[in-house]
């Protein structure tokens, strides 16, 4: 039994997932067809993909059901979405909009039955077409609401949208969506997490669940801004620094006279040498992220070990 | 006599070669140019794909994927001394990993075949 949506898609014996969604007509790109490049990658929204169409993804990945449909004869009933799938749209009360720096507010919203892990993203709905992506700070098992950490930009559609929301106004949110969170990590292992700006946001929520999933292993989070009132979460990560010894928070301000000028990815060059064996995470704008993920992957540091989320501006 | 494949450890070799390599190319002046701004993630990946068939493993290597996958930075100057430096990066990691000679000309070849539907020619 395969589905694919909404659809029930004939998959004759011996034929793998592939093979049946291109005999349905179903648009599927593929290249390899041998469960190496990944091009055809799918997720299994119902039902548990066989370990050998998993090969050669992350852990992350795995946890949420992607698979590749090349090399997929499914012993079981299986429902699958494209990979950037998020699902329907489900609806959500605004509980809580507060200033966190000049530019940041911190949105919380309730919303029933959303699953996620922290560090996921969602795509927050307003008006019916007005959508942006969004970072996931919040613990589903410590919050009942969902938090984001959302710069306003001057001229933003819903960030002027935003600025107009009050607690009990309606919009939908859809997803979770991507795989930068707290899996795969040993528990002894260092962690880095690394932000700029509102990327702190999935960092926080990647940071909350590692301790709440024992992770024993040094971490050390540095978090980049522009100015001083940047550092939206400075006070509450001082204190978990202080309470928790095996926790370092790093900020890293813009300052001509602080070593590196402050930049958050010069300072964590410089301090990060030997990465070979560190799980880190990166999240912020494209350029940063790329950057890091090349310098640590050139450095040694294992792809399987790099998980980012790279924020890019709306158009 | 076992496959090629299978000589050089099947899945397990690929996975072992293939950050070295790719760390290789990137580091290689004559090369990294050809990769700036590509997806990481997404080049590890490709280059798996690559390398199981340089090594003689399951593939289902199709002459256009490569001509289409290439096309763009043949217009940038792709040309014969880069795959060359391609196929040295190759040698020198397996090398790295103790394979024996006669393998690692193997694969080379292996790798040389695909050289002009890389170059699109």
């Amino acid at each position: 039994m395969l589905k694919f949506e909404d659809r029930s898609v004939d998959l004759r014996p011996g034929e793998t997932v592939l093979e049946a969604l291109e005999r349905a007509g179903i648009n599927a790109p593929s290249s390899c067809r041998s469960g190496n490049c990944q091009t055809c990658l799918h997720r299994a929204v119902e039902g548990v993909p066989p370990p050998e169409s998993q090969v050669g993804l992350t852990k992350g990945q795995k946890a949420l059901g992607f698979f590749l449909p090349c090399v997929c004869l499914p012993p079981s009933p299986l429902t699958i979405a494209r990979p950037d799938d998020v699902g329907a749209r489900r609806d959500a009360v605004v509980r809580e909009i507060e200033p966190l720096a000049p530019d940041v507010i911190r949105l919380r919203v309730d919303a029933d039955d959303f699953a996620y892990r922290p560090g996921q993203f969602l795509e927050l709905v307003a008006d019916g077409d007005l959508r942006r992506h969004y970072s996931l700070a919040s613990h589903p098992e410590d919050d009942p609401f969902l938090e984001m950490h959302i710069r306003l930009h001057k001229n933003g559609r819903m960030s002027r949208r935003l600025g107009e929301f009050k607690p009990g106004d309606r919009l939908h949110v859809a997803g979770p969506s991507g795989t930068c969170f707290y899996e795969g990590v040993r528990e002894d292992q260092d962690l880095l997490l690394i932000g700029v700006g509102t990327g702190l946001a999935p960092l926080y929520g990647v940071l909350r669940d590692a301790l709440k999933q024992g992770h024993r292993g040094p971490i050390r989070l540095y978090h980049g801004a522009r100015s001083r009132d940047g550092l939206y979460l400075d006070d509450e990560l001082k204190v978990l620094s202080r309470t928790r010894g095996h926790v370092d928070y790093r900020p890293c301000v813009l300052n001509p006279n602080a070593p590196a000028g402050g930049e958050v990815a010069a300072t964590v060059l410089h301090a990060e040498q030997d990465v070979k064996d560190s799980a880190i995470f990166l999240c912020g704008g494209e350029n940063l992220v790329k950057r890091l993920k090349r310098d640590f992957f050139m450095r040694g540091a294992s792809m399987k070990n790099i998980r980012s989320d790279a924020f890019t501006p709306s158009s | 006599m076992s496959s090629l494949y299978e000589r050089l450890g099947g899945e397990k070799a690929v996975n072992a070669a293939v950050e070295l390599f790719y760390r290789k190319v990137l580091a290689d002046g004559r090369i990294a140019r050809f990769f700036d701004g590509v997806d990481i993630d997404q080049q590890i990946a490709k280059q798996k794909s690559f390398l199981t068939m340089a090594f003689g493993g399951p593939n289902n290597y199709t002459g256009a994927d490569m001509r289409n996958a290439h096309k763009r930075l043949v217009a940038k100057g792709l040309n014969d001394s880069h795959v060359d430096a391609v196929i040295e990066n190759l040698n020198y990691t397996l090398r790295d990993l103790g394979v024996p000679e006669k393998e690692v000309k193997e694969v080379a070849a292996l790798a040389n075949s695909v050289r002009d539907d890389v170059l699109n020619r």
